[in-house]
């Protein structure tokens, strides 16, 4: 272990990758706090930039875009009650309220602490769970990498709130399109109409760029914008009171955040909803929380920063991204030729211990510029709206064609900015449908793998112990919220007739 | 015993937005589509394992069956039925994030004029048009890349984007969308020697 942080320490120090770390996450932080631009359109939108860096220098900056956007986008929650990204929205509540008694720069620098105390916990965490875990991943064959798959699947699933229905179909529908083109291990072309351009299927980096950037800008016009209200640098002083109360709800948050993390699919929005609801139930404070309390702006942030950090164990250990944004950064690893999952440690221990160890230095540079800086970030959103997003929508296809110099690859982006758009303003979930994107590809070779494996008899999954638990467990979390729904109708309906009866004797 | 309180505890059925159900009912024509198309592919090869068409099939079965039940949901499920559950909480605490951030967003202290104006100036109907003129603008300008070329097609659209939807100056339209193309050319052509297409006019 120590061997390789000294070797993750020596890469991640090198000149050029501390600068481009710094680069990362200080383009993540204002793209962050731009509204409609979270850290999943920041990672799309400048993938295509890093082409021409060494992999690791590439994904120490995109990882950097990752975390700065999740402290830019608490900034925008606190100061315009407007999200950069959907893990900052429950910020809106009591950050925002922070602000209007005149507390802003106290907020802003309680979500900047929270976030870099979970970073460095959560860094622990990632660090001591990663190796273990690919190494045990290690011993898996298609049956149980299936069945991991269908596992991630079924978390997205379960997490996917009240509609749990359209949560699994858009993650079905994902994997629909990952379809497209010729399939793997075969030579049949499927769903390209006779193109010859989606023969290779849909570049799924340029669908992301489409449904994240394009679509969330889009849906960002039609919203409108905010005023900020305005951060002084003296307000930035936390009083005692505050960091006392904070610390324990950023503890709390983390452990949850990281928790929640590590699941595939649970994602970091989650994470954050969840803190805030267990501060509403445990904090001393708990009867001001809603008005401003900052254990309510510590707990989810820190949960924000840790469920971040968390979910590069299973997009790092196992394949499977644990959030939108680890989705595109998989796609990122695709491109450099690398293929995250257990045999990463071995192949490239360069690559993963160096990307992990700057995860320190970029929480590090996000502290110090955050803590005394916020207020001049929170200049940028004084920029009109209308002159960003246009250059935006730009860089969104110029990129986009820079994935593959091929002009149908800006017909994608426009497409699924077409869709994304719709997606997000009739509210049918992004995330589900591009993790599904995503594992696609993964879940057809490892079922044809299987079915070959067991003679084209698929209960081989059953019969061997891990690859058991796993898809009683994918089972469980898949038809457990679904026909819990369907019980409690069933039992609102049977009390509604009963009632009825009553009523009529 | 009974009184008719005990009626106005039943919950009431959800009445579904049209554009749920349009969308639902467009993602079970794909999975039925889908499903046929896999039987097409052949779902088993031989021995009987599994074929091309399999997976399309069971996601395409999934997707109709799944929206199926969605619009069943829509009509025929009762309101504040998903309490009690894990979830729950956390789709009260959106549902209490979002009514927070439209609260703000209706508000608008400092803008003395009509309520409905965002802080660009604009209503909430050329807000809501603004998204389908720049899809428009876009959509023309891809097709006219064979022509001017990527970044000339591009740049086009912005100031046609600035000068028309948005009505903004000429100058700084003009000077935003210099800027723009300037900084993607450099970025992308130089720094990243990617061949963009420069179409029959052949410039950049």
């Amino acid at each position: 272990m120590i061997d390789n942080l000294m070797l993750g320490l020596e890469t991640a120090v090198s000149p050029e990758n501390l600068l481009w770390c710094f680069v990362g996450v200080l383009l993540g932080t204002v793209i962050g706090l731009l509204p409609g631009l979270g850290s999943t359109t920041g990672v799309a939108i400048l993938l295509p930039v890093t082409l021409a860096f060494e992999p690791v220098t590439a994904l120490i900056m995109l990882a950097g875009i990752y975390y700065g956007s999740q402290y830019g986008s608490s900034i925008s929650s606190i100061l315009i009650s407007t999200p950069g990204d959907s893990s900052s929205v429950v910020l809106t509540l009591d950050g925002y309220q922070m602000a209007r008694k005149g507390r802003a720069g106290a907020a802003l620098a309680i979500s900047a602490l929270a976030s870099f105390f979970a970073a460095i916990i959560s860094l622990i965490g990632l660090i001591a769970l990663a190796q273990p875990i690919a190494k045990f991943a290690l011993n898996f064959g298609p049956a149980e990498n299936l069945a991991i798959i269908l596992l991630g699947m079924a978390t997205i699933v379960s997490f996917a709130g009240e509609n749990i229905l359209r949560g699994i179909t858009m993650a079905a529908a994902g994997l629909l399109v990952s379809m497209v083109g010729v399939a793997s291990g075969f030579s049949t072309a499927r769903f390209t109409f006779g193109s010859v351009n989606l023969l290779s299927g849909l570049d799924f980096v340029a669908v992301m760029i489409g449904i994240f950037a394009v679509g969330e800008v889009l849906h960002q016009i039609r919203r409108g914008g905010e005023k900020p209200i305005r951060a002084r640098f003296k307000d930035l002083l936390v009083t005692k009171e505050e960091l006392t109360r904070s610390a324990p709800a950023a503890a709390r948050g983390t452990a949850l955040g990281f928790a929640v993390g590590v699941l595939p699919g649970a994602g970091a929005t989650l994470a954050t909803f969840l803190a805030y609801g267990v501060e509403k139930q445990v904090s001393k404070f708990k009867h001001l929380i809603g008005k401003g309390a900052p254990e309510a702006v510590a707990s989810p942030e820190a949960a924000n920063n840790a469920a971040a950090n968390a979910s590069f164990i299973p997009t790092l250990a196992l394949g499977i991204p644990g959030s939108g944004t680890t989705a595109v950064l998989l796609g990122a690893f695709v491109i450099f030729g690398l293929q995250p999952g257990p045999l990463l440690f071995q192949q490239e221990p360069e690559l993963v211990w160096g990307l992990l160890v700057s995860f320190f230095f970029g929480n590090l540079i996000l502290l110090v510029l955050n803590l005394p800086m916020a207020p001049v970030f929170a200049q940028i959103l004084r920029i009109p709206y209308v002159f960003l997003y246009p250059i935006v929508l730009m860089m969104s296809f110029v990129g986009a064609f820079a994935l593959g110099n091929n002009t149908f690859t800006l017909w994608i982006v426009f497409f699924a900015g077409l869709l994304g758009y719709f997606m997000k303003r009739f509210d049918f979930p992004a995330a589900p449908f591009v993790l599904g994107l995503v594992l696609g590809p993964l879940l057809e070779k490892y079922l044809v793998q299987t079915s070959a494996l067991g003679d084209g008899n698929l209960f081989i999954m059953f019969q061997r112990p891990f690859s058991l638990i796993l898809t009683s467990a994918a089972l469980i979390a898949l038809a457990y919220p679904l026909v819990s729904a369907v019980v409690r109708n069933l039992r609102t309906r049977k009390a509604g007739a009963k009632v009825k009866e009553d009523v009529t004797q | 015993m009974s009184t008719a309180t005990d009626t106005e505890k039943i919950p009431p059925r959800n009445k579904p937005d049209l554009a749920d159900v349009v969308g639902t009912s467009i993602l079970g024509v794909v999975g039925g589509f889908a499903a046929i198309m896999g039987f097409h592919y052949g779902l088993t090869v031989e021995g009987g394992q599994v074929g091309p068409g399999m997976l399309p099939c069971l996601t395409g079965a999934f997707i109709f069956l799944a929206s199926a039940a969605e619009i069943f949901r829509l009509f025929f499920a009762r309101v504040g039925t998903s309490g009690g559950r894990i979830m729950s909480v956390v789709e009260d605490i959106e549902a209490t994030a979002a009514e927070s951030i439209d609260a703000v967003a209706e508000s608008h202290p400092d803008d003395d004029s009509s309520g409905d104006l965002d802080t660009f100036g604009r209503t909430e109907k050329q807000r809501n048009r603004a998204p389908f003129y720049i899809f428009l603008t876009f959509g023309v300008a891809l097709a006219l890349i064979p022509v001017l070329g990527l970044i000339i097609s591009l740049a086009a659209a912005i100031l046609f984007l600035l000068l028309v939807v948005e009505k903004q100056k000429w100058w700084t339209s003009a000077a935003t969308t210099i800027g723009a193309a300037v900084f993607v050319y450099i970025v992308f052509g130089l720094v990243l020697s990617v061949p963009m297409p420069t179409g029959l006019l052949g410039l950049i």
